[in-house]
């Protein structure tokens, strides 16, 4: 009972203290919080000191959860924020229609990659699918098609386990959805698809179902691939900004036996930003036009407008400076429509 | 200014008071020797324990609403139950083991598996062939003894993708052999660990790293080559919760390299943050992970056919209170919980829970007498026919009279003991003993029997007025355990013991 009068006494305190707090804050130099949902590996980026320090130089506060892009783009409630932060176009277009946004920001963007290991490499390059850093699409479908196993080819790597790409999932996770554009547009002939194409769901099923399990999120695997190795992941997709971030923390996390490849073709996971109002447009505007910003999303990986930035940081790494290859994804809509007909599989 | 910061100040701890519920977690029994450590991280932490497939269900169903987050050693079965995933938010990984197969080290010289590449099929191979015995948890209700046997189908099926219904069927019979080598089963993995310290006639578990490293009498780790299935232990946030904060705090906490390295050394689990160096008790067996199912089917699938076909057949006698104690609500749950188990509780749980095919059930009660005996041998397949004669046998039981509990469990122990069957009595009643032979005498008894019926392990259910003290040394005698459904549904504890059968 007494516990509960304290109780009181203090709600009534911090009652008053509250109107203070908002009295004080109207007079002093106010600072604005501006709240995003936002693909869940830009959150070490939002969370940095110096980039929160970099916001508050501006009178911003900015405040993220975190969520699936696919789920921002259709379950979750937008109205709670200021913007959305996908990590591809497609959702951030589909947002800016459903939410009538008129504008949107692309401030950095990175490469879909292969994180794999050196006797992976070179297993896959007498298998014809590796040149140099270049990962065939093509001749891996190839060997996908026939059921191959590491056991059955050549090289020092002797699993029992299909040759297969470990992905997200393609029912939860935009780095699969990623996956997927690549993958539809070498089934598709060299051509991105358009609508719901049974031909090259047929094809393209199997490089999500037959992995078994997979995860609904691109940080959890790729942390196994780094702590756990070559048993866990042989080889998995991801996005390049997982890897140069690690590789430019210099955190002893990538070994001597990793390496990294880029898919042929590949595509750009464009992180996008749809802004529901003003503070959220400047927000946009800070991360796409400021130095400052480019410089320390940079530091995660992400390249951004000026390539310079990245290519300072990436020099005498294994990152490619310049992309070759690198084709549109689907539409929004189209994509989801492929995805379905996999889903539809998993029952 | 500074009396006003002062308030301030007041206010911000008051928030953070107010706000002082502890964070909730729904959580598997595994990882409860985590909760000492967690006190260091500064959060105030409430665990709940519950079965991985019963937690499962509450939190696909929407029913895990007071909690804040769950923490299994897995959620791969989980989030394969329809609408399970969108209950839930953010998940961390905070540690791994892999389960693998430990045996008593003259024992794996013997089978000069002894630092050798041993594989699962050679694994099978010496089991069939009688060379060694194990014990696991049940895949039904413990997440050691589902990854095992995921391992173990994917392994002998020599597929290089996930298991489907068509695989599993095909690789039965050689899990058949495999399986026919278990000597021992249970509902959790700390209750086996403990039950195999009991038994020295069983030559080793198969269970996590974490819990084989972690046993008194030192064991050799089998890490089969052609590869394992790991628990990662995600500590997951629900999506109806509020408390983000506390978990962010928490989880990050716990991925500390300083934590991550308390685990390591307190519980043997391998650290899951890249840069914190493996502890030498690991070794350096490389850990081939193999594909887990993703569809619901194909685990269901197999689950049931580990239950129905694989496993060696349960023997199960169920000692029932029928004394005029039972009369009304009691023997009304009674009813129940027998007719839950053939086959009417249709969630997969319940439907796990059933008495399996080839199972030969005994159901034995009594008041102040033992009464006749009732005996269901379950066929190989198509149970329902036998099913149905349980369950109409069952609504019938009606209550009167005393209760002699010792003359009853007595009877049980004089069932002929099948040595190709796992023998274990269920014992349920509401009441002191008032009629016939005493604790002591049973004692005695028991204390006399051979070493093949000694095995044989009651499993204690607590009703209404059970003589609690009593009860435990039963369990304690007979290396059994006590189940409490006092407070909750005797459905709820049948379903529980039927981990252990």
């Amino acid at each position: 009972m007494r516990r509960r009068l304290l109780g009181v006494a203090l709600a009534i305190l911090l009652g008053g203290a509250v109107v203070a707090a908002l009295v004080l804050g109207n007079q002093g130099s106010g600072v604005t919080v501006v709240r995003g949902v936002i693909g869940s590996e830009k959150k070490p980026f939002f969370e940095d000191p110096k980039v929160k320090a970099s916001f508050a130089k501006h009178g911003l506060q900015v405040e993220v959860d975190t969520a699936g892009s696919r789920e921002i783009a259709t379950s979750v409630d937008l109205g709670k924020y200021s913007f959305a932060f996908p990590s591809s176009a497609p959702a951030a277009e589909k947002i800016k229609k459903a939410r009538g946004a008129t504008r949107t920001f692309a401030p950095f963007f990175s490469p879909m990659a292969v994180a794999t290991f050196e006797p992976i490499v070179s297993t896959l390059t007498r298998a014809g699918v590796v040149s140099g850093t270049t990962f065939d699409i093509r001749r891996y479908l190839d060997l996908v098609a026939e059921n191959t196993r590491w056991d059955g080819l050549p090289g020092s790597y002797k699993a029992r386990k299909r040759v297969l790409l470990t992905t997200t999932d393609i029912r939860t996770s935009n780095s699969a959805a990623m996956y997927l554009a690549m993958t539809s547009f070498v089934a598709n002939g060299d051509d991105v698809i358009r609508g719901a194409n049974a031909r090259v769901a047929e094809k393209v099923a199997p490089l999500f179902l037959d992995q078994g399990y997979s995860e609904s999120t691109s940080e959890a695997p790729f942390e196994d691939y780094l702590a756990m190795g070559m048993g866990k992941t042989p080889m998995i997709m991801i996005y390049e900004a997982q890897y140069a971030a690690r590789l430019f923390a210099n955190d002893g996390t990538i070994g001597p036996e990793m390496r990294l490849l880029y898919p042929s073709p590949t595509v750009l996971s464009k992180h996008t930003l749809v802004p529901f109002d003003e503070d959220a447009n400047e927000v946009g505007r800070l991360l796409t036009e400021d130095p400052e910003f480019a410089e320390l999303a940079a530091r995660y990986g992400f390249r951004t407008a000026d390539p310079g930035v990245f290519a300072g940081l990436a020099q005498g790494t294994p990152l490619a400076q310049d992309l070759a290859d690198v084709v549109e994804p689907p539409t929004y809509d189209h994509l989801e429509q492929l995805v379905a007909m996999i889903e539809e599989r998993y029952l | 200014m500074r009396a006003l910061l002062a308030l301030l100040l007041v206010a911000a701890s008051l928030t953070a008071c107010s706000a002082d519920e502890p964070f909730k977690i729904l959580a598997g029994s595994e990882v409860a020797d985590l909760e000492p450590l967690l006190k260091e991280s500064g959060v105030e932490v409430e665990f709940t324990y519950t079965g991985t497939l019963d937690g499962a269900e509450q939190v696909a169903r929407g029913d895990a609403g007071d909690y804040d987050a769950i923490w299994f050693s897995s959620n791969r079965y989980l989030s394969l139950i329809d609408g399970a995933r969108e209950r839930l938010s953010t998940q961390t990984k905070i540690m791994n083991s892999p389960v693998v197969l430990g045996l008593k080290p003259a024992k794996a010289a013997e089978l000069g598996w002894d630092g050798k590449q041993v594989s699962w099929t050679d694994i099978a191979t010496a089991a069939s062939s009688g060379r060694f015995t194990f014990g696991m948890t049940n895949p039904a209700s413990s997440n050691s003894g589902f990854s095992a046997l995921v391992g173990v189908a994917a392994a002998l099926s020599n597929a290089g993708d996930a298991l489907d219904a068509q695989t599993i069927a095909s690789v039965t019979p050689k899990l058949k052999e495999f399986f026919s080598a278990q000597r021992l089963t249970s509902g959790s993995s700390g209750w086996l660990a403990d039950a195999y310290t009991a038994r020295p006639d069983v030559d080793g578990l198969v269970n996590y790293e974490s819990v084989l490293l972690g046993m008194r009498d030192k064991l050799t780790l089998v890490y089969p080559s052609d590869g394992v299935v790991s628990a990662d232990y995600p500590l997951t946030l629900l999506a109806s919760s509020a408390r983000q904060e506390q978990y962010d705090e928490l989880a990050s906490w716990l991925r500390t390299p300083e934590t991550q390295r308390k685990i390591m050394a307190a519980t043997h689990r391998r650290p899951i943050v890249p840069g914190v160096h493996l502890a030498e008790e690991f070794g350096t067996a490389s850990l081939e992970e193999l594909p887990f199912p993703n569809r619901r089917s194909a685990a269901d699938e197999l689950i049931g056919a580990y239950l129905n076909q694989v496993r060696v057949p349960a023997r199960a006698v169920f000692v029932l209170d029928t004394s005029g104690s039972m009369e009304g609500d009691r023997i009304d749950s009674l009813r129940t919980a027998l007719v839950t188990l053939t086959g009417a509780d249709t969630s997969a749980y319940g439907t796990f829970s059933r008495f399996r095919n080839r199972e030969f059930v005994t159901l034995l009660p009594f008041s102040d007498r033992t009464k006749p005996q009732h005996d269901y041998q379950l066929p190989e397949s198509d149970p329902e026919d036998m099913l149905g004669q349980i369950r109409s046998y069952a609504e019938g039981l009606s209550a009167s009279g005393g209760t002699a509990i010792y003359d009853a469990l007595r009877a049980a122990y004089e069932q002929p003991v099948d040595t190709e069957r796992y023998s274990s009595i269920v014992l349920m009643t509401d009441g002191e003993n008032t009629d016939g032979s005493e604790y002591l005498d049973f004692q005695l008894y028991y204390q006399a029997l051979p070493a093949e019926k000694k095995a044989v392990r009651t499993f204690v259910v607590l009703f209404g007025d059970s003589d609690v003290d009593e009860m435990n040394e039963i369990a304690k005698l007979t290396g059994g355990a006590v189940f409490d459904a006092r407070n909750g549904s005797l459905a709820e504890a049948f379903k529980e013991i039927r981990g252990y059968q």
